[in-house]
């Protein structure tokens, strides 16, 4: 268990975590490809992105995957996660406005371990879905 | 689809259960906080030993996403096992494809968590083919790998996140 900044009784189904927005730069593009070490040049190479029929170059998937389960820590609380799961619905645009929504869809106790199911996504400032997933939390009690 | 023997779907159902290979990699404090600074994360947990040791981890955690770059940094080649798989099924199944043309697209990922993954930890990773198929939608076809890699903890052999990769190319 990790960081307690969530206890499992103050938490109801359809409650949300705060939500967090970031609008993407072509530097989170180069960041993340350092850090993860994707040199796809979809992500990074304007001009070969353009050469192979995209607008300009996009977003890795799995940068859009870390910046939601910021969001879902966010929430939760740090290394408290049991399992986290999304699908790349869309992909992502410099200078789009990527906001993240978290929401509580069910409470349960399954092996000692008190446990939070969330819906989890992230969407554009059109509301169009980038990323439709799921998490679940193991959450401290009070008692 | 080719007729006789290497058609797409019996290519595809050859790879079902087919290893993807084996690492052994060493979780550090540098890539993990790099990571995290990219992928946005706000928390002095993935910065301070002290604040994750405060919070009752043995050391900083890495980002729940990192399990899917941790071959990019601590892979180093002399932890390697010396029976490396030569040829990837992955490659088995998408190489074909992909030189007809199409595009190649990570369809969804999954991360099962046993236990926080800490600096200092060494873990040994081991990955199958767990499904492969073909599918026409809107006039296209599409074909799916899903592999998935099970690190373990070194020392004492206990899982620690099992990651599920789907893949898929689209023509």
């Amino acid at each position: 268990m990790g960081e307690q900044k969530l206890f499992f009784e103050d938490v109801k189904e359809g409650d949300e975590g705060p939500a967090r927005s970031h609008v993407l730069t072509r530097t989170d593009l180069v960041r993340y490809a350092g850090a993860s070490g994707d040199y796809n040049p979809m992500h990074h190479d304007e001009v070969k992105a353009k050469a192979g029929g995209q607008p300009s170059v996009f977003g890795h998937g799995m940068f859009s995957m870390g910046l939601l389960g910021s969001a879902i820590e966010d929430y939760v609380g740090v290394a408290n996660l049991t399992r986290y799961k999304v699908r790349f619905a869309k992909q992502t645009w410099p200078d789009e406005e990527l906001t993240t929504k978290v929401q509580v869809t069910a409470k349960r106790t399954e092996g000692g371990q008190n446990l939070v199911d969330l819906d989890v996504r992230l969407v554009n400032g059109a509301g169009e879905e980038k990323l439709i997933g799921e998490a679940t939390a193991a959450l401290a009690s009070k008692v | 689809m080719s007729e006789g023997a290497g058609s797409d779907e019996e290519i595809l159902k050859g790879i079902i259960g087919q290893p993807t290979g084996k690492s052994t990699v060493v979780i550090e404090r540098g890539p993990v906080s790099f990571f995290a600074d990219a992928v946005l994360e706000q928390s002095p947990i993935y910065k301070d030993p002290g604040a994750a040791q405060a919070v009752g981890l043995a050391n900083i955690p890495a980002p729940p996403t990192f399990a899917f770059a941790v071959e990019n940094w601590g892979k180093f080649p002399e932890l390697q096992p010396t029976d490396a798989l030569k040829g990837s099924p992955l490659m088995t199944a998408l190489g074909p494809l992909i030189a007809k043309g199409g595009i190649i697209l990570h369809g969804e990922q999954e991360f099962v968590y046993h236990r926080p993954v800490v600096v200092g930890d060494v873990l040994v990773g081991e990955g199958t083919v767990v499904d492969a198929y073909q599918k026409e939608s809107k006039g296209k076809t599409m074909t799916f790998v899903v592999s998935e890699t099970t690190f373990v903890d070194q020392k004492s052999g206990d899982p620690v996140v099992t990651a599920r990769f789907n893949v898929l190319h689209r023509i």
